[in-house]
């Protein structure tokens, strides 16, 4: 055996434990890197939703707002006594009971029950939104976030 | 050999070390006191560590109170009564503003709000003030336009305006909403009575100050109030209002009431008393202007109250169809002398002619006949002297004396019984009479007919609230009653519409006064029913001091013109259709 092999490893040996605390730094350093960049992923995400869900409900007032003006304006216009203004323009007068002819058809019930089709469970079952993610499923879904992000940084297209 | 190294004694290292215990001292006090200080905080009294937690609050967050957005009011059809508008309140933090912005914010809000420019600089040169209120409220396009200028310091906040978009219509059966600030209060009609349901809930709203903090965890619920469904129908209502104002006008009157009900349910599908007003504008209106006369003025109503007498009557079992009295023209009682209309005697007359001829005397007769404790109970059988119930505000109970107080006397027996010394609304009449349309089963008037609070509809069901007369005889007083519009105005049917059944009763009567009865004045009425067989609509028409002073004169032929418009909206077809339908297996009439 060679004597300054034996003397290098000796030496080494004095290191080897700051390595060690090195290498476990290291690691937990990346380990908080991760989860950095996946609360920093999720923060950005949220921001980004948070800001989106501004305009939306921005717009939303904004039509709610149309709504409400159009609404009055159509209630406006939709009065009787405009009605009626409406219907003298167009040459309408106002039926009396001269006017009117009833048909008697023989078994026709004009007040019959409105047929109403019923939803199948199926249907139902379709629209009814459930609750089903899994622990696996949330991490994947980060882990595709945080590559879109990183994606997104080079100009890469997925 | 040793060498002494002597160090010179640097001064200002001296003084530094002389000075350092004083500086560590210092230090270590402060350190003291900001430790005893920090651990005070571990043992604080509740009040302070709520007020300590909710500044730490406000530093991220901060609370907006979202008004509650009032229900809307439609018509049967669909059709909107009421609803919200959007108007605005514009404002200003002045410490927001800089000084050389002031002069142009000043110059764009006086041109867009026509307010004075100076007034506007002041209010902007607020010191230290975090908002001034610069105009409150103003219209959609005008908060647009302030909205559109994007200055810097203005706020605008949304404010939510009740509007009533049919502008008189149903005025009084609506009601209207007073405003105070963030709060609103239903005055009236149903925006009184359902005021509870309709106002909705106001929501304080946490908002976060702090970038990336998310939201606390409140789900905000709904805040719209709930909307109402009424039983009106607007183009009925429409009808009415314009039939009763033309009949007031043309007849000469003060004033007037028309109710039309459908008498199987107690759907109330128009009502209205003159004078209409806009609640759009109440505050041009006098107080007294603005009551539902239908259901808080009382009135005597005269004759239209003989067809309960006698239907009380043949319930009790005092009389039956087939009984006669000898009509003398004059019925002496309790001091007074009952005589008929026509200051006629009859002879012996049967009870349906003394119905259909309208005899004072003859009904004075019956009521004799029954005796007080039957003739009083089939008044308040009728729901005389008591509250009909219906869902409006200020309803009247009117006023029936019974044996045993201390105004009622005698002569109120045979004066009660043609309806005079008796005091009821129009409501309670129609109520009463309803009865008699729905084969003896008296249904409570209402005016909601469904609550819908987003997909939830509740139906308010129709609710029977007695039951005076059986069938039979609700059957016997409707053939009575065919025969007094028939026979009315002389053999000239005023209320008859061709075509169509009509029972139904005229009514004259003297207007009470501090002494005794106004001479040569009247309320005229008319009350009927059609298709008799088949009732559908009852409707009441009453005339306030007309210039003509009958009933079937003034009120009978309103009555026709708006029975004629019904049948066209209503789409009621006539009688020999109608039957033709039924036997065909179709149901007719249904709403």
């Amino acid at each position: 055996m060679n004597p300054m092999r034996v003397r290098h490893t000796f030496i080494r040996m004095n290191l080897r434990p700051r390595n060690q605390v090195v290498a476990v730094g290291l690691l937990g350093l990346m380990i908080v890197m991760i989860f950095a960049g996946v609360y920093l992923s999720q923060i950005a995400s949220y921001a980004t939703m948070s800001r989106q869900t501004d305009q939306l409900i921005e717009e939303r007032d904004k039509l709610e707002r149309s709504n409400e003006l159009l609404r009055g304006e159509i209630a406006g216009l939709e009065t009787i006594p405009r009605l009626l203004e409406r219907a003298e323009t167009l040459g309408f007068t106002p039926a009396t009971s001269d006017d009117i002819r009833h048909l008697v058809v023989q078994g026709y019930n004009p007040n019959r029950a409105r047929t109403v089709v019923p939803l199948d469970d199926e249907t139902l079952g379709s629209q009814t939104a459930g609750y089903d993610e899994t622990f696996s499923g949330w991490v994947q879904q980060q882990i595709d976030n945080l590559r879109r992000q990183f994606e997104g940084f080079g100009g890469s297209t997925p | 050999m040793t060498t002494a190294i002597r160090r010179e004694r640097n001064p200002q290292q001296d003084l530094i070390n002389r000075r350092l215990p004083f500086v560590v001292a210092f230090l270590v006090m402060i350190a003291f006191a900001l430790l005893v200080k920090i651990s005070s905080y571990q043992w604080l009294s509740p009040e302070r560590e709520r007020e300590i937690k909710l500044r730490g609050e406000q530093n991220v967050s901060s609370t907006r109170r979202l008004p509650a957005e009032r229900g809307i009011i439609y018509d049967r059809g669909g059709q909107p009564l009421a609803f919200n508008t959007i108007q605005y309140e514009i404002g200003v933090s002045p410490n927001l503003i800089t000084s050389d912005r002031k002069q142009t914010v000043a110059t764009q809000l006086a041109v867009i709000l026509g307010l004075d420019e100076f007034d506007l600089y002041q209010k902007l040169s607020t010191p230290n003030s975090l908002w001034q209120q610069i105009a409150r409220p103003v219209n959609a396009e005008v908060g647009q336009q302030v909205a559109d200028e994007e200055m810097f310091g203005v706020i605008i906040n949304p404010l939510s305006k009740r509007f009533y978009p049919q502008g008189l219509l149903a005025g009084q059966l609506i009601g209207f909403v007073i405003e105070d600030n963030d709060n609103t209060r239903g005055a009236l009609g149903v925006e009184e009575s359902y005021n509870a349901q309709l106002a909705g809930r106001v929501v304080n709203q946490e908002i976060i100050n702090v970038p990336f903090q998310l939201p606390i965890d409140q789900p905000i619920k709904s805040q719209h109030g709930t909307d109402l469904v009424l039983t009106i129908d607007r183009d009925v209502q429409f009808w009415v209002e314009y039939e009763l104002q033309r009949a007031v006008a043309e007849s000469g009157s003060d004033g007037g009431t028309i109710i039309v009900m459908d008498p199987r349910s107690g759907d109330v599908l128009a009502m209205a008393s003159t004078p209409l007003f806009d609640p759009n504008n109440f505050g041009d209106y006098r107080a007294n202007d603005l009551k539902n006369a239908a259901i808080s003025n009382v009135y005597e109503p005269g004759s239209t109250m003989k067809v309960l007498t006698v239907a009380g009557a043949l319930q009790s079992g005092a009389i039956t169809p087939q009984w006669t009295y000898n009509d003398q023209g004059v019925f002496s009682i309790g001091g007074i002398d009952v005589k008929n209309w026509d200051r006629q005697a009859h002879g012996v007359t049967d009870v349906s002619t003394a119905l259909s001829q309208s005899l004072n005397v003859g009904m004075a007769t019956i009521a004799t006949e029954m005796g007080q404790e039957r003739f009083y109970t089939a008044m308040r059988s009728f729901g005389f002297g008591q509250r009909t119930g219906i869902d409006l505000p200020g309803e009247e109970a009117g006023i029936l004396r019974m044996p045993g107080d201390s105004d009622w006397s005698e002569s109120n027996l045979a004066t009660n019984s043609f309806g005079q010394g008796v005091s009821i609304t129009p409501l309670q009449m129609i109520t009463a009479v309803s009865a008699i349309a729905n084969d003896g089963l008296m249904m409570q008037p209402r005016i909601v007919r469904q609550i819908v609070n987003g997909d939830t509809v509740t139906n308010a069901q129709p609710m029977a609230i007695g039951r005076p007369i059986s069938a039979v005889v609700a059957k016997e007083v409707t053939t009575m009653m065919l025969r007094a519009v028939a026979e009315e105005g002389g053999g000239v049917p005023l209320a008859q519409v061709p075509g169509y059944t009509i029972a139904g009763k005229t009514g004259t009567a003297e207007i009470p006064s501090p002494t005794g009865y106004e001479s040569g004045t009247s309320i005229a009425s008319f009350i009927g029913f059609f298709p008799a067989d088949d009732p559908q609509v009852i409707i009441l028409v009453k005339l306030d001091r007309p210039d003509e002073y009958w009933g079937s004169v003034v009120a009978a032929p309103v009555f026709k013109t708006l029975a004629e418009r019904l049948v066209i909206l209503l789409g009621i077809p006539t009688d020999d259709i109608r039957r033709q339908l039924q036997a065909s297996g179709g149901r007719v009439n249904e709403r």
